[in-house]
């Protein structure tokens, strides 16, 4: 082995890149949840005191709040969505399959900005083609934006529109991995086609469903871009969720060891959450 | 203006970067690292007191000193921390209201007439009913809603902090403001589109919105978005918030600094000297770039009596000069860009709430930024002559 050592020297450059920008800035801002800094004046440490400011933090409590019940809007809908369409482009009688996949999956890589663009116009109160439509259908128009009580539902339909097509294709992918045995098997027992759906499709796509919330869960509390360019978190609170709160936390606020301390604080109730939600996963498989 | 620099200074190199994002991000990594921040930056007038506290801005002073009767007292207001010049103003932003000359015609609203927001409003009822409430008077919406708070808290005198950096919001001037916006939403007059969106700027070229309260420098993305409306716009000083009241207010603007670590502070100091400090430059910016000077001293260039067509042959430039040297200055504090999110978000439920009880609001907001800013609460505040006032009465 030892004669051998060079290759140590191979496979170095992605352990230096880790240490230079995985490493030490995950061990800086673990440091820096101790301290008061704001970046351009003397750091000073603060001890435990911002993670007794994590309690007393209203904005803090309306971001998780946000958080959660933006998942409970976009997430159950999104996955039975992405399921419906995955057991669709799975049928064989379908037509132009490429065509739907794609159709579907655009979303997901359409920039944010040209989203943010359409959206706007769709959503605009005075001049929208939402409002326009429920105007002429006799209904009140709504502030989709604009106001606490539809920001959360409006951005729930742009996340359930963006995001379907991903955990369509996670969805395809598993419905295409069980083998057609299973299927011929429950045929030949004389299972018709719901019973063949709730004894064998959906037990056999149980990891898929896991992997898929679990996915979920933290890309809700880590959303950050489709919030930022929409409604940035307003009108007051009402759609600020854990992920802008720590951005404007550090990057506008410059208070950079309270949002040390919370993002900290929020990887750890995610690790917590995420073990929750396999455990209850596997003691359910057993 | 860059060529009479080089020839004024052909041994200083200039080159200048205005291209990429998160400026803000990059100057503040520089200065923190003590490197690579330019040598001269711009900086928004608001953000200058973020910067200047920190001892990362070169101290100007001494070599600013000659120059201080040229620029109004609260724009220098701005660029000083604890009684030191950090900072040279290159542009402001009075305010005044911009307005669709053709709608107020055809509805028959004087715009003389209109001398306070009281007046201001009684007009935007007035347009909204002849219009059979197509024509809203301005637009609310959140994301504007702190814009307007502070301007017309300024143009009141009112304060966000007191001189000691105490929260000293509530007060009579925040009362009698929040009483105007609340009014806007009340009566109707307002429209709800997101500021800066595509609607937003689509409204320029519609009916849909007749005036537009803002700063100097608006008027140009109006030009610019509605080109074929030249002739049909026109500006009116600001209401008043009582009458005889000041008729402006000031929003935005900009200013030069050089970061404490740069090796050439001479030639950086020669450059905003050039730049800011000689009326050719300031008279420049203004013809170029619309940038509409911080030097007082210039306001007597007949290019301020031009007539502009686009403004249906208005003196807009002369108006905007009006009282400049008497808009209050605000004491702004370290922790100003952190404030105005909290006015954004706390505006922004009050908005989506019923709007009333603007004394409960002020409460709110006060106790709000003291906790969230660790400062305590100035004496002058509302809450604490009504506890005093309780006190001497038991």
């Amino acid at each position: 082995m030892a004669a051998h050592r060079h290759f140590y020297l191979f496979i170095s450059p992605y352990f230096i890149l880790f240490a230079v920008l995985g490493l030490y800035p995950l061990i800086f801002s673990f440091v820096l949840s101790f301290a008061r800094w704001d970046g351009l004046t003397e750091l000073r440490w603060v001890g435990f005191s911002n993670f007794v400011n994590l309690f007393g933090d209203e904005v803090l409590l309306d971001a998780i709040w946000n958080t959660v019940v933006l998942g409970l809007m976009y997430v159950p809908p999104m996955l039975a969505g992405a399921f419906f369409l995955a057991i669709l482009l799975n049928a064989s009688w379908l037509r132009c399959r490429a065509w739907v996949r794609a159709a579907v999956f655009l979303p997901v890589i359409t920039p944010m900005v040209v989203v943010a663009v359409v959206f706007g116009l769709l959503y605009d109160f005075e001049h929208g083609i939402l409002n326009y439509g429920l105007q002429r259908l006799g209904l009140p128009a709504i502030p989709w934006l604009l106001s606490e009580h539809w920001s959360k539902p409006s951005l729930a339909l742009v996340l359930i529109w963006r995001w379907t097509g991903y955990n369509m294709v996670l969805m395809l992918a598993g419905l295409q991995s069980i083998s057609k045995e299973f299927y011929e098997a429950a045929v030949l027992d004389g299972a018709g086609p719901f019973q063949r759906m709730r004894h064998v499709t959906l037990p056999l796509m149980r990891p898929v469903f896991v992997f898929c919330t679990i996915m979920s869960l933290i890309g809700t509390v880590y959303l950050f871009d489709e919030i930022f360019v929409l409604t940035a978190g307003g009108p007051g609170t009402s759609s600020m969720n854990i992920g802008l709160y720590l951005f404007n936390l550090s990057f506008s606020d410059f208070r950079f060891g309270y949002a040390s301390t919370l993002a900290y604080v929020t990887a750890f109730i995610v690790f917590l959450a995420s073990l929750f939600v396999l455990r209850f996963q596997s003691r359910e498989g057993d | 203006m860059m060529p009479a620099f080089t020839s004024a200074y052909p041994n200083v190199g200039v080159t200048i970067n205005m291209s990429g994002t998160q400026l803000q991000a990059r100057f503040m990594l520089s200065l923190v690292a003590g490197v690579g921040a330019p040598d001269v930056s711009q900086l928004q007038l608001q953000e200058v007191p973020r910067y200047s506290c920190t001892g990362r801005l070169a101290d100007l002073t001494l070599v600013a000193a000659k120059y201080r009767d040229a620029f109004p007292e609260n724009v220098w207001k701005d660029c000083m921390y604890e009684g030191r010049i950090y900072a040279i103003p290159w542009d402001i932003g009075p305010c005044a209201v911009f307005y669709k000359r053709d709608l107020f015609e055809q509805y028959g609203v004087d715009v003389t007439a209109i001398q306070t927001w009281d007046d201001y409003i009684a007009a935007g009822e007035r347009i909204l009913e002849a219009s059979g409430g197509k024509t809203k008077m301005l637009f609310y919406p959140t994301g504007f809603q702190e814009i307007l708070f502070e301007m017309l808290l300024r143009q009141s005198g009112g304060q966000v902090f007191d001189e000691n950096g105490r929260i000293a919001v509530n007060s009579p001037e925040s009362l009698a403001v929040l009483n105007v916006l609340r009014r806007f939403v009340k009566t109707g007059i307002s429209a709800n589109t997101q500021y800066w969106s595509q609607p937003f700027f689509a409204s320029f070229n519609t009916e849909s919105v007749a005036t537009y309260p803002m700063a100097v420098w608006f008027g140009g993305f109006i030009r610019d978005y509605a080109p074929a409306k030249s002739g049909a716009w026109g500006v009116f000083p600001l209401p008043a918030l009582t009458p005889g009241g000041l008729r402006t207010s000031s929003y935005g603007g900009s200013a030069l600094v050089i970061p404490a670590q740069c090796a050439q502070k001479d030639a950086a100091w020669a450059f905003i000297e050039f730049a800011l400090c000689r009326r050719d430059s300031q008279l420049g910016h203004y013809r170029s770039f619309d940038l509409f000077p911080a030097m007082t001293t210039v306001y007597d260039d007949p290019f301020f009596d031009e007539r502009v067509e686009y403004f249906g042959g208005q003196q807009v430039r002369r108006l905007f000069t009006a009282d400049v040297e008497r808009i209050p200055a605000m004491n702004r504090t370290k922790d100003w860009v952190e404030t105005v999110s909290y006015l954004r978000q706390s505006l922004g439920h009050w908005s989506s709430d019923d709007m009333e009880n603007p004394e409960d609001f002020l409460r709110a907001l006060e106790t709000r930024l003291a906790r969230r800013l660790d400062r305590e609460v100035s004496p002058r505040s509302l809450s604490l002559k009504a506890k005093a006032h309780g006190e001497s009465v038991n």
